[in-house]
């Protein structure tokens, strides 16, 4: 009873880690450019398929399951391959789905995007072994580091943790530099902000790609801790709960994206699985989703700045006076 | 030549079903600019209201006024209910996007709740099909194509004879002209949001009579091709939207029939991305004039 | 700042005497066309350094265009446009800015959610300073840019004595207000030529005076001004020289006094 429960935790502090991560990932993208990604779960299975396909080994014609550039890499470089993954295809959405058009049609187009990319990936079985996705992918040093399952758990709980705290203070940094103040102009004003020499095409590609990186590296991470890859579990209504949870905790300030991640898919999403059931099977599914759409439309209507909002960067005279 | 004919013949099928949630999708948001994500849920709720008047007696091309009832008062509802409420809070047209996605994936997983997360026949009764030289097409799908033809006909005459549909062309191309101008504005929108929702509601019906069957994902997973459609064909134009639909549902057939059902909706959806790469002006505006709320 | 009235530089009213100065900015039949509404319709102006232009005419006659078209933010269909001998017409809004362009626009364009002080930093700074790869590889550079910016912000905050409003969002200042932080905002690009876009809407009446004032010794630091406006007053006040525009073509131009006394003119104006 007790090791389930410790299970169970060290499962939701992954799941807490990557969520988080993406939850960082988007709010740099919106919070500080005002780039509506609703694609962005693509982004992280590309990162997650990448990592798989490279843990798996060779994909021959005796294999069950059907992928490309089977290889074996060692531990970390299947993460680093995700993460240049989700960077590089963010690249090529990005100066495809940035243009310069309304925001609304521009959130609308990713939305397309990440449909078609899933239609693509279900489709195709010589690629992508269609809809049953990918199974049986190795979890990272597991016989080399000779643990208990449980101690296993909660090491890798660890290592989430502790990318998610570097990714953390690298896009706190990013935010608070001169480039993501230039970010917030673009946000806020785009023909102005071009009016004042900033090329705001590269910027929304620069945090698109940046964005991109952090979401390939926490889908690799994901795919690495289940050790399995469906396509199923791709859909945009995933990119859907990382908004939520970010317009929860306060857009643009980077613990509420914490909190916001804790409370959302968290509170609402996980634990419930835990709950004992009701009705039929999978009402529960069904009313978590009204639940998370019915706290979107309340938070969107009466708090649109969440729980924590942006906070304002007071400039001291005082002290620039004495830098003079 | 025999499979091209008989793709041709389907892709027309599928686009007349496109064509009448399009026209729908299209006038609303060329008047209102609300990028309305939960057309698609709208067009379950109109599916399902045609089901249950089926369960009841009534007959499936009946199910077609009940659906877009269904959806005609629905969206009224929610357009004037709710819409106006975010927009007098200060909402702009991208924050309207993700309320209508909250009430979509709201009214989606109410749908799957109640009717238990089935899928349930929605059987028209079917008779020999037609033959058109080498294509065969039901008698059914050939009403079908009768019917977005006369919900096309109907909705340019309406627009292009009668005053509503006069004020409404204006107010979706001049907004605050037309407001200074003295047309009832009020009465417009409310006129937009019951045509609009009742071609919403009966796309949903002549959806599912196409497929005979109905689940909560139905509006849901045909919403993208709609949107498609409409983007292509431009904001507010009935005519762009038919001739997007047709482009768009002979396409996806040929893919179809040549390339594998599997790939049919990506080539759908790549003619979109094409047309966004080659001819970003079709969607350009909203720089030069600030585009605003019309609720 | 030197006495603003009797300032040497091109005589504008009269044709240049002597050696004419290069002008700054040079516009020839600019043509710019929405769809099928032709809003620019072969306009050619000059302007030159330490000089205001006023650029007046009716609702529709294509000035906020044209501007558009000075500054990048409309493409034009013809004609040419060259600042400092270069010819810019092809380069989008942000190379121009970076060689000397700035603009105002007609509603007002502060960054809503920074305060004043971040909105004047922030264009300071410019391309230079929000590169990524700067910020990445010499972060302490960027930093000290930063501060360097900073000082510059609080002169420019001071000489407008707006040092109380550093620390406002711009969503929470006041007509007036936002039109100041807009100006100031360009002043930190130190440019050579500044659009404005009728830079007096929103302003309070008896802040008026104080901005022609602010204006003239933003033009008599040697900085070359087209200024888009309704209120005349503030164009006989301020401009050197104007040019009245009708259905996208100049139809006067010379010096205020002039061209009010024009038939055309006043044709124009009373339709």
């Amino acid at each position: 009873m007790l090791s389930s429960w410790t299970f169970f935790i060290s499962t939701l502090v992954v799941y807490f880690g990557v969520d988080l991560l993406s939850g960082l990932s988007l709010n740099l993208q919106f919070g500080y450019a005002g780039v509506i990604n609703f694609g962005y779960i693509i982004f992280q299975a590309a990162g997650a398929y990448a990592a798989a396909v490279v843990t798996l080994g060779p994909s021959g014609p005796a294999s069950f399951q059907h992928y490309v550039f089977g290889a074996k890499l060692p531990f970390p470089l299947p993460l680093l391959l995700a993460t240049a993954v989700g960077a590089a295809l963010a690249g090529v959405v990005g100066l495809f789905g940035l243009r310069r058009i309304r925001r609304d049609y521009q959130a609308v187009v990713l939305l397309i995007v990440s449909l078609i990319a899933l239609q693509l990936v279900q489709a195709d079985v010589p690629l992508f072994n269609g809809s049953n996705g990918l199974v049986g992918i190795p979890r990272p040093l597991q016989s080399q580091l000779a643990l208990t399952p449980q101690g296993y758990q909660w090491a890798y709980a660890a290592w989430v943790l502790a990318l998610c705290a570097l990714v953390y203070l690298l896009v706190r940094w990013l935010s608070k530099s001169t480039w993501g103040r230039s970010l917030r102009a673009v946000r806020d004003q785009e023909d102005a902000a071009a009016s004042l020499g900033l090329n705001v095409t590269a910027l929304r590609l620069q945090v698109f790609v940046i964005g991109g990186a952090i979401a390939g590296l926490s889908g690799g991470l994901l795919v690495e801790f289940i050790g399995a890859w469906s396509p199923d579990a791709w859909g945009y209504a995933e990119t859907f709960v990382i908004f939520t949870a970010m317009f929860v905790g306060g857009v643009g300030n980077y613990r509420g994206v914490l909190l916001g991640v804790l409370l959302v898919p968290i509170l609402f999403l996980q634990l419930p699985q835990f709950l004992p059931q009701i009705g039929y099977p999978g009402l529960t599914g069904s009313l978590e989703w009204i639940i998370v759409g019915l706290v979107w439309m309340a938070i969107l209507l009466l708090r649109p700045q969440g729980i924590l909002p942006e906070r304002r960067a007071l400039a001291l005279p005082d002290l620039s006076r004495e830098a003079a | 030549m025999g499979t091209l004919v008989s793709a041709v013949a389907f892709g027309v099928v599928l686009a007349s079903v496109i064509a009448v949630a399009a026209m729908g999708f299209t006038i609303q948001f060329g008047l209102t600019n609300v990028f309305n994500l939960s057309f698609g849920a709208i067009m379950t709720v109109g599916a399902f209201a045609a089901y249950l008047a089926q369960v009841n007696g009534i007959n499936a091309w009946y199910g077609l006024a009940v659906g877009g009832a269904a959806g005609a008062v629905l969206t009224l509802l929610i357009g004037r209910g709710l819409f106006r409420v975010y927009a007098r809070r200060g909402a702009k047209l991208f924050e309207m996007v993700m309320v209508t996605l909250g009430l979509g994936l709201v009214i989606n997983y109410a749908i799957q709740a109640i009717s238990q997360n089935n899928v349930y026949q929605f059987a028209v009764l079917q008779s020999k099909p037609l033959r058109l030289g080498p294509a065969a097409i039901t008698p059914t799908q050939a009403i079908l194509v009768g019917i977005a033809v006369a919900v096309f006909a109907a909705l340019e005459a309406m627009l292009r004879l009668t005053r509503t549909g006069k004020a409404l062309r204006a107010m979706a191309a001049e907004p605050t002209l037309a407001r200074s101008c003295g047309i009832r504005t009020g009465r417009v929108v409310i006129v937009t949001w019951l045509l609009s929702g009742f071609l919403c509601g009966m796309a949903g019906v002549v959806y599912i009579i196409n497929t005979q069957s109905v689940g909560y994902a139905t509006g849901e997973n045909f919403l993208p091709l709609v949107v498609a459609a409409a983007i292509l064909g431009g904001a507010g134009s009935p005519a762009g939207a038919v001739v997007a639909a047709l482009a768009m549902g002979v396409v996806t057939e040929i893919v179809s029939a040549y390339g594998g059902p599997q790939y049919s909706t990506v080539a759908g959806f790549g003619i979109l991305v094409l047309v966004l790469v080659a001819r970003p002006g079709s969607v350009l505006g909203g720089q030069a004039r600030e585009t605003r709320l019309t609720l | 700042m030197t006495a603003p009235d009797d300032m040497p530089g091109p005589s504008p009213a009269a044709p240049a005497a002597g050696p004419p100065a290069a002008p700054v900015l040079s516009a020839r039949d600019v043509v710019i066309r929405y769809g099928g509404v032709t809003a620019v319709n072969g306009l050619s102006m000059d302007a030159f350094a330490a000089e205001a232009v006023g650029l007046i005419g009716p609702n529709g006659a294509g000035k906020s265009s044209f501007l558009a078209a000075l500054g990048g933010q409309a493409r034009i269909q013809s004609g040419s446009i060259s600042l400092a001998g270069q010819n810019v017409s092809r380069l989008p809004a942000h190379a121009r800015a970076r060689r000397g362009i700035a603009r105002t626009f007609q509603l007002t364009s502060e960054f809503s959610g920074m305060t004043t002080f971040e909105n004047l930093v922030t264009a300071g700074h410019g391309a230079a300073g929000a590169s990524l790869a700067s910020v990445l590889a010499h972060p302490r550079r960027s930093r000290q840019q930063d501060l360097a910016m900073a000082r510059r912000a609080w002169e420019v905050l001071e000489r407008f004595e707006l040092a109380d409003i550093a620390n406002a969002y711009g969503r929470e200042l006041s007509g007036g207000q936002r039109r100041l932080v807009e100006i100031m905002r360009c002043l930190m690009r130190s440019p050579t030529v500044l659009l404005l876009d009728e830079p007096m809407v929103g302003v309070a009446p008896h802040l008026v005076d104080r901005m022609v004032a602010d204006l003239k010794a933003i033009r008599d630091d040697g900085i070359s001004l087209i200024i888009v406006e309704h209120a005349l007053e503030v164009v006989r006040e301020l401009c050197d020289r104007v040019v009245v525009m009708a259905d996208g073509a100049s139809i006067a131009a010379g010096s205020y006094e002039q061209v009010v006394k024009d038939r055309e003119v006043q044709a124009a104006y009373l339709g």
